[in-house]
């Protein structure tokens, strides 16, 4: 086991390094100049070029890379070019606003989906079947700008129950600062006035992030489960006279659900990074909002160390998915 | 089987809501929430009593979050709506005029060369910390804007030397003349900064990562808070000599237009900047909603290749007879909605200096037709070069082929990359081109010394490769003397001349529009100052 996870954090360095490469590069070969964007179309030649220096721009694209991987390698993200402020403090004020935000949603999405898709399984073809994956393919197929939009209209404009965009009220002071994550430093430090509010306001994008997810974790809950009811050992269980909740929990659920936490756990990772077009329809302050302002302005550093987080995420998901087979399934453990 | 799918739209919808009802944060709500059914509610007209915002305080619905706020670095208009009100300026533009009067300093004088300008400073304008503006503080500013070597410096590399003459007294020595100076010390980079940001300074930034997030200005307001991603707040200056009526401002970050158009709607915000065009029409309806419409002195014209592209194009009839087969009233509905104001000339309605009485071209295709026939010219060609720098500009490439077939000129749309249209407009390579252009300072400066004065062919701004002896020796007369009055009739003699000669189509200004609720009071709208706010005077 040991071994296995030691290989993986190797393999994960080399994952990034390939990250880091390829956007470096990338980010450099888009046409557009940073530096023009912030002197201005009519600044002298010369002005440019002090700021391009001022930059770094001046050098070779290689020597760049070298600098800024130097940089990196001591966990410096370098400035980024449109606040000025080093990358890693832009990052850790926005991170934790989307992990609130995805970990809520992926809460939602599995307490609901996963009842729901057992449901669909066992009361195959009947109405609640029917109902269930109607909701999933609602879900899978409706854009979240536009659940979002719906969302909004119906329970900001007309029923004025919910906020339509922030974390938290202008005039509620958010939670001391311990992991960013609002819900949970409200909780730990008592502060009921900043849950409340916060929970409040982290309702509908939750929801309608959730919403797509739901479908997700329905469908494939439901078809693991459908295939994991038709084998030889539930029939020879059923045959034992094992039967009820112990036969769904026991023995089908468990087995359904291997193929059901690669989905979920990628799926995990697509709502880190994905959560872009969620955060700009409720004004919500997360990385994926920083991001895209980062890019209309060729903000490379910024681009780079969301790129490199959400990697990184994203590699470590993929470990914790591998991990969790290993639990699950013994067959897997030579 | 299929029976069981026909789910209408209202029920999907009250399952949605109802969904989403389930997951809703408070108890309170949610027992609201129940009482209401959603599927007869979406034909209720909505009720805003539970959000009008306080009467002392002002919400302003931006797309983003801004970057740096330091005066002598940020280039952006974005930040300068924060930063304007928290700083002074030696002058400041007056109302909705482009031209000056006295801010920090209460009068000034220019040596006859143009070279010194001395400006003595009004008593009692105070930093938020309460340290007095003083000469030095003007010298301190402007040496470190130089320093800094970003953007605004280039604005300024006309300046020597700064001379502390008093405490009051500050002289601007310049290496050449500019009349244009006095508008360049009243835009955003201007601002008078505290010296004591050098407290803040960190590797010898002069204070750059400071002032990115602080201010330090002797304006009305000062920033208090930046929840990053989230809002700007700034809340007034105690020691300002200005007392202004609101006494917060948010500036909240709302990046999507529905929800800002929503929340605008409702009542949470007070104005909202970023609705498209094309929503702003059915917002004009709304009953607690006015649309604010000026034209701004963002201009959309057509270079016509006078020197170095098709041989016809030399002939000034030839422009003249393009100037008069566009139908500009239709062009600016097709591509702008209507939201648009049809130049006269060069120089745009709301900057000093901009004729009236002018000659404006309107579509006549037989005079058109008969300019083409004295100019001997037929079955002409011509290529236009744009680029997707404008999303509008594919629209309008296609209106005027249209409107030039009607005069039998063939127009050949030539689109490119924005980068090669660049290059190729800074040679000279195309007969007609599309461009933009906007002033950095309130001055006819930017409009015609750029555009017509021969030294400046290609991209520097001549980007008609147009000559004319007579316009040269105009424009560079009014560029040395300090005069306005002089300056301004030099500048409408040449005006006339290139208005007549036509070097550029001079398609139309885009209009400004704004939506504010109604109960915000006294915005006035400067076109040197677009998405600025005079918040000082402002009311609710």
């Amino acid at each position: 086991m040991r071994q296995i996870i030691a290989k993986r954090l190797s393999m994960l360095v080399l994952v990034l390094l390939g990250v880091t490469l390829i956007t470096f590069f990338l980010s450099h070969v888009i046409p557009g100049d940073p530096a023009r964007m912030m002197v201005g179309q009519r600044a002298s030649e010369e002005t440019l070029q002090e700021v391009r220096r001022q930059l770094g721009l001046d050098q070779p694209v290689w020597v760049q890379y070298f600098t800024y991987m130097q940089g990196l390698l001591a966990g410096d993200f370098g400035n980024s070019i449109r606040t000025q402020q080093p990358v890693v403090d832009d990052l850790i004020k926005f991170f934790p606003a989307t992990l609130e935000l995805a970990l809520t949603a992926f809460i939602i999405a599995i307490v609901i989906g996963i009842p729901i898709g057992i449901l669909s399984a066992v009361k195959k073809d009947t109405g609640w079947d029917h109902t269930g994956r109607f909701f999933s393919i609602a879900g899978i197929s409706t854009p979240v700008f536009w659940s979002g939009l719906i969302g909004i209209l119906i329970f900001y404009k007309f029923f004025d129950l919910l906020p339509s965009s922030g974390r938290i009220d202008l005039t509620v002071t958010p939670p001391t600062t311990i992991t960013g994550l609002y819900l949970f430093d409200s909780l730990v430090t008592g502060n009921w006035a900043a849950f409340g509010n916060s929970l409040w306001h982290l309702a509908l994008p939750a929801c309608t992030l959730a919403f797509a997810q739901l479908a997700i974790v329905t469908r494939q809950v439901r078809a693991s489960m459908l295939e994991v009811l038709g084998q030889e050992y539930i029939r020879t269980a059923l045959a034992n006279g094992i039967h009820g909740p112990v036969l769904l929990f026991r023995y089908a659920l468990r087995n359904a659900l291997i193929p059901t936490i690669t989905v979920v756990g990628l799926s995990f990772g697509s709502l880190l990074g994905g959560a872009v077009v969620t955060e700009t329809i409720f004004s919500w302050p997360g990385m994926g909002k920083y991001v895209v302002e980062s890019i209309a302005f060729l903000d490379f550093p910024a681009i780079m160390g969301f790129t490199f987080v959400i990697s990184f995420g994203y590699v470590i998901i993929n470990l914790l998915v591998d991990l969790t087979y290993y639990a699950l399934d013994p067959q897997i453990k030579e | 089987m299929k029976r069981r799918w026909s789910f209408s739209f209202p029920s999907l919808l009250l399952v949605l809501s109802l969904l989403v009802a389930a997951c809703s944060g408070t108890p309170a709500n949610q027992a609201q929430g129940d009482a209401k059914p959603a599927e007869n509610k979406p034909a209720e007209p909505a009720k805003t009593a539970a959000s009008s915002t306080p009467a002392d305080t002002l919400f302003v619905g931006i797309t983003a979050d801004q970057g740096t706020l330091d005066p002598a670095v940020t280039f952006d208009n974005g930040a300068w709506k924060i930063t304007y009100p928290a700083y002074q300026r030696l002058v400041e533009y007056d109302g909705a005029t482009t031209e000056v009067k006295p801010g920090l300093a209460k009068e000034w004088k220019v040596s006859d060369d143009g070279l010194n300008w001395t400006f003595t400073l009004a008593e009692g304008n105070k930093f938020a910390d309460g340290t007095p503006v003083t000469a030095e503080a003007v010298k301190f500013t402007f040496d470190r804007t130089l320093k800094i070597k970003k953007g605004p410096a280039d604005v300024y590399s006309v300046i020597k030397e700064v001379k502390v003459d008093s405490p009051t007294s500050v002289t601007f020595v310049l290496s050449k003349n500019f009349p244009p100076f006095l508008s360049t010390l009243a835009a955003n980079y201007g601002g008078i900064v505290n010296p004591k940001v050098m407290e803040k300074e960190q590797n010898g930034d002069l204070g750059q990562n400071y002032l990115a997030n602080n201010t330090m200005g002797s304006g009305p307001y000062q920033l208090t808070e930046w929840r990053k991603g989230e809002y700007i707040k700034l809340t007034v200056n105690p020691n300002s000599s200005v007392k202004p009526a609101l006494q917060n401002i948010f500036f909240k970050i709302i990046p999507d237009a529905t929800a800002q158009r929503l929340q605008l709607e409702q009542g949470e915000i007070d104005i909202a900047e970023g609705i498209p065009n094309e929503q702003l029409k059915a917002l004009k309806d709304s009953p607690n909603i006015d649309v604010l419409q000026q034209p701004s002195l963002f201009v959309d014209y057509i270079y016509v290749n006078s020197s170095k592209g098709n041989e016809a194009l030399k002939n000034p009839k030839v422009r003249q007879a393009l100037s008069y087969a566009i139908d500009y009233d239709a062009l600016t509905e097709s591509v702008q909605e209507g939201y648009a104001t049809q130049m006269r000339g060069p120089i745009p309605k709301g900057l000093w200096g901009y004729d009236e009485s002018s000659f404006q071209y309107k579509r006549d295709v037989e005079k058109a037709k008969s300019l083409l026939a004295e100019a001997g010219v037929s079955n002409l060609t011509l290529d236009l070069l744009y680029s997707d720098n404008k999303a509008w500009w594919e629209t309008e490439a296609l209106a005027l082929q249209a409107f030039f077939s009607d005069i039998g000129v063939k127009l050949n749309l030539k689109k490119i990359a924005y980068a090669t249209s660049r290059e190729m407009i800074d040679k000279g390579e195309f007969d007609l081109a599309m461009g933009v252009w906007s002033p950095d300072f309130g001055d006819p400066y930017m409009f015609m010394n750029y555009w017509f004065d021969s030294v400046n062919f290609g991209l520097a701004g001549n980007r008609a490769f147009y000559k004319n002896d007579k316009v040269d020796e105009l424009v560079r007369k009014a560029a040395s003397v300090n005069d306005k009055a002089e300056r301004e009739k030099l500048y409408q003699e040449a005006q006339k001349i290139v208005i007549d000669e036509a070097p550029y189509l001079y398609l139309y200004q885009k209009d400004f529009l704004l939506p504010v609720s109604k109960s915000v009071k006294g915005f006035v709208y400067n076109p040197m100052l677009e998405g600025i706010y005079n918040l000082a005077e402002m009311s609710k």
